[in-house]
């Protein structure tokens, strides 16, 4: 950090993330020429759900909505034992408040959730309502055995400007007196909970190729310049994705929430950029269809709103005849009756311990739809009845491993400092003094 | 001789004369000599073969794995429409193969992908899942090239999960994760004592195989001869190189069926060796005086008996009926040299029962 010269600005910004703090902090404000507005004094028109992004975010030229590019997991456990009291909920919720009065909330400013584990549940006396479903991660395939995330609480920073997400950490942490110009209230989230964890990462075009170089093992002269993702290929079209609405909780006190599903996945880009071939990339994250008539251009921005999965055959006839099946093709099984996907991917890349990696963060309305989700990409019914391994020619299987899981509730914004099992009275009326 | 020593004393005389030679005996990263010419669609002799290393052996759940390596080794990756060479990079130090089998049975399954981590003083050097693998001396096998960071001890962690495959009789049982961890000491001088061995030039690209290796406390990829398949042995038939047995079990309530159900089952294997050839699609029908009495898949299982082999069950069978193998995929596993070029067109094969 001492000797910023000669890196170039964003080059700088990514890797500030990674390292955080208040020195990484300052550092940014200087290079990113951006003047990010403070948000409003009174919060009281935000959405109930925290997890309402995709309104205030850009899109692209084919209306998908462009995921936040800096991003930072704080993993968080409750300092007390046993039940939360309410000078702590005060001062969590005042927190808050705090970065959100410092930064709008948008895509160049600041989007925030805080979320909750089954691990915080458990000190309740009450259990969870039945409209919540939110068990205790678990493994999810019969070849992986991660290991589990138990923290009590997880708060998901993201932004566009890094110095967003840098500042908001640092103001949560009650390390800044006045953030954006705004004074910071004397309530620090770290004075409630402590640090558990913390996880970094970015997604968007040619952030992948820029962090490279960040990581072992990344093939930096492979990952196209314009990916968003170190595999190489655009996601999250808007056909693909379930809507905030599909991943609400629909009723009872958590109604308003949903529920988080946050694995780690390191990649092995060595056999992916170095021994497969384009063509085995683009059948391998799509399908055969797509890579037998270049369907996907370059990163697939020419794809539109979808991964055109519809043109793909049915995953189980692409595996006897072809001995190979993509992810998307796969995925695509766990569909709704409307033939929506289940789950809403707000994922992202990752250097974390100098490894190449995704945070795969999904909201669902229940956990159950990710358990379902990832059955269909695990594609084990396939693998018994063709040629495709249980990685191998498996989608992406081959490239990723689960090292971690963790499941959290996302609860409805007037629930999100400690919320108790059980809420009484109509969450929607909660008010806080100080909007 | 070891591998340098035959390289410099270009042993291979198809080198000779080769423009730039020189270089190549110099570099560490090409290993590999220039392919054969006008290579058959068939298994046929390598330019040359290696011996392998074998740093450790660990027993767990039921499994048992050997962690055994050589140099880094072109090889290719299988496609619907072809096949995808994998050159050595200049990074690659090893071809890493750990060899995981059922304690009981000795046999190696192939849908147990292992996954590896490698990491030296705890610090992450390589991880990756090696690829389902065809090698003439190390029959069906995982591996991969490893970049490793010089001489030094290394710490390798190989893990394994659940089967993806059918399994019948006592293996069904063996369901569980296992990890196996080796401390491993690595130089490049050791490495170079690996056995290298030059097949003659009039030899090389010509149909045969070189014979399994001798591995004397590892068990063989093979499946049984015709004789030590259990139940009817009704026939045979080749398709791209590969022979398929065809064999008729009296009873099939082990596998899915009833007791007065037949189990129609097939043994494909490479010719000279006898490796077990795994990752396929396979149906079949069966005709009997011109009308189908049977038509649908042949599952890949691993049975104690019949090892790996695909199967139906069927309600009867008859002498004379006729039997079609159809090779919807061949072998998804990744090839080494002398097998890239079988396997892969493979038209039905018929079997008169
Ligand atoms: C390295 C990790 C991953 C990468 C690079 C990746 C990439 C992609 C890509 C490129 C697509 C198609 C384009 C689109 O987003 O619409 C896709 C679709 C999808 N992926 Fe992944 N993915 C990854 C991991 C996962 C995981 C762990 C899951 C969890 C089960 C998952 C679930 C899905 C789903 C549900 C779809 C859409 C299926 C549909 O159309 O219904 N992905 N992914």
């Amino acid at each position: 950090m001492s000797d910023e010269r000669g890196i170039p600005r964003r080059e700088f910004l990514k890797s500030a993330i990674a390292i955080g703090g208040a020195a990484a902090f300052s550092a940014c404000l200087g290079r990113e020429e951006v003047d990010v507005p403070t948000g409003p004094d009174d919060l009281s028109s935000y959405p109930q759900r925290q997890h309402a992004w995709n309104e205030v975010l850009p899109r692209d030229d084919h209306g998908n909505v462009i995921a936040p590019s800096h991003r930072v997991l704080l993993y968080l456990n409750y300092r007390r034992d046993g039940q939360p009291n309410e000078d702590d909920r005060d001062q969590v919720e005042t927190a808050l408040r705090g970065i959100e009065h410092a930064y709008e909330r948008s895509g160049d400013g600041l989007l925030l959730t805080v979320s909750y584990s089954p691990a915080y549940f458990d000190r309740f006396d009450d259990s969870l309502p039945d409209d919540v479903d939110l068990p205790d991660p678990e493994a999810l395939a019969p070849f992986e055995e991660p290991e589990f995330d138990t923290p009590d609480a997880v708060v998901h920073l993201a932004s566009n400007t890094a110095q967003v997400v840098l500042g908001a950490e640092e103001a949560l942490k009650g390390n800044k007196s006045t953030l954006n110009g705004v004074d910071q209230p004397d309530a620090a989230l770290t004075d409630v909970f402590s640090l558990a964890d913390r996880r970094t990462g970015f997604i968007g075009d040619g952030l992948p190729a820029e962090n490279a170089d960040d990581a072992e093992g990344v093939p930096a002269d492979k990952v196209p310049e314009d990916a968003p993702l170190f595999m190489g290929f655009k996601s999250g079209f808007k056909k693909n994705q379930a809507s905030e609405e599909r991943v609400t909780i629909q009723s009872g006190p958590f109604a308003g929430g949903t529920t988080q599903h946050i694995s780690k996945l390191r990649l092995n880009l060595n056999q992916w950029y170095n021994q497969d071939d384009r063509w085995q990339r683009e059948a391998k994250m799509f399908c055969p269809y797509h890579a037998e008539n270049d369907v996907v251009e370059g990163t697939g921005d020419n794809l539109g709103t979808s991964s055109k999965i519809d043109d793909c055959q049915p995953t189980d006839e692409t595996a006897r005849e072809m001995g190979v099946i993509g992810h998307s093709q796969k995925s695509a099984r766990a569909r709704d009756d409307d033939d929506s996907p289940l789950i809403l991917r707000r994922d992202f890349d990752s250097t974390d311990d100098g490894a190449a990696s995704l945070h795969f963060l999904a909201l669902q309305r229940r956990i159950t739809d990710f358990v379902d989700t990832r059955e269909a990409m695990n594609g084990t019914d396939v693998t018994e009845q063709s040629a495709v391994g249980q990685r191998n020619n498996n989608g992406i299987l081959q490239y990723i491993r689960t090292e971690r899981r963790g499941n959290f509730l996302v609860p409805s914004r007037s629930l999100r400092a400690l919320p108790p099992a059980q809420p009484t009275g109509d969450a929607q009326e909660v008010t806080h003094e100080s909007s | 001789m070891n591998r340098r020593d035959v390289l410099r004393v270009a042993g291979s005389g198809s080198l000779v004369g080769l423009a730039g030679c020189a270089g190549l005996f110099e570099t560490q990263s090409a290993q590999a000599p220039p392919l054969p010419e006008n290579r058959p669609d068939a298994v046929y002799y390598p330019t040359h073969y290696e011996g392998m290393k074998m740093p450790g052996m660990k027993e767990q759940g039921g499994y048992r794995c050997a962690l055994t390596y050589s140099y880094a080794h072109r090889f290719w990756l299988m496609k619907p429409n072809g096949i995808t060479k994998v050159e050595i990079q200049s990074e690659d130090s090893i071809h890493l193969m750990p060899v995981v089998w059922e304690t009981h049975t000795g046999i190696i399954p192939p849908d147990i992908n292992p996954q590896l981590t490698i990491t030296q003083s705890g610090d992450s050097i390589d991880q990756f899942a090696p690829w389902p693998m065809l090698s003439q001396p190390m029959g069906f096998h995982f591996g991969d090239n490893a970049q490793l960071k010089g001489d030094g001890t290394y710490t390798v962690e190989v893990s394994i999960g659940g089967p993806s495959t059918r399994r019948t009789g006592s293996l069904a049982e063996n369901q569980g994760n296992a990890s196996f961890t080796f401390e491993f000491e690595f130089s490049e001088s050791t490495l170079n004592e690996i056995s290298y061995t030059d097949i003659p030039d009039d030899r090389e690209g010509t149909k045969g195989a070189v014979d399994l290796m001798d591995m004397e406390m590892l068990p063989s990829s093979q499946v049984p001869t015709p004789d030590a398949l259990p139940g009817d042995v009704r026939g045979s038939g080749t398709s791209g190189d590969a022979k398929f047995v065809v064999t008729i079990l009296e009873d099939a309530s082990r596998f899915g069926g009833d007791e007065n159900q037949r189990y129609l089952a097939v043994s494909p294997r490479t010719p000279y060796n006898r490796t077990l050839l795994p990752m396929m699609s396979l149906s079949g029908t069966l005709h009997r005086d011109g009308t189908s009495v049977f038509d649908g898949i042949l599952q890949a299982t691993i049975d104690p008996e019949l090892r790996y082999h695909y199967g139906a069950t069927v309600a009867d069978v008859r002498t004379g009926d006729e039997l079609t193998i159809t090779v919807d995929s061949p072998p998804q596993t990744a090839r080494h040299e002398g097998y890239e070029t079988a396997f892969v067109d493979m038209p039905d094969v018929q079997v008169t029962l």
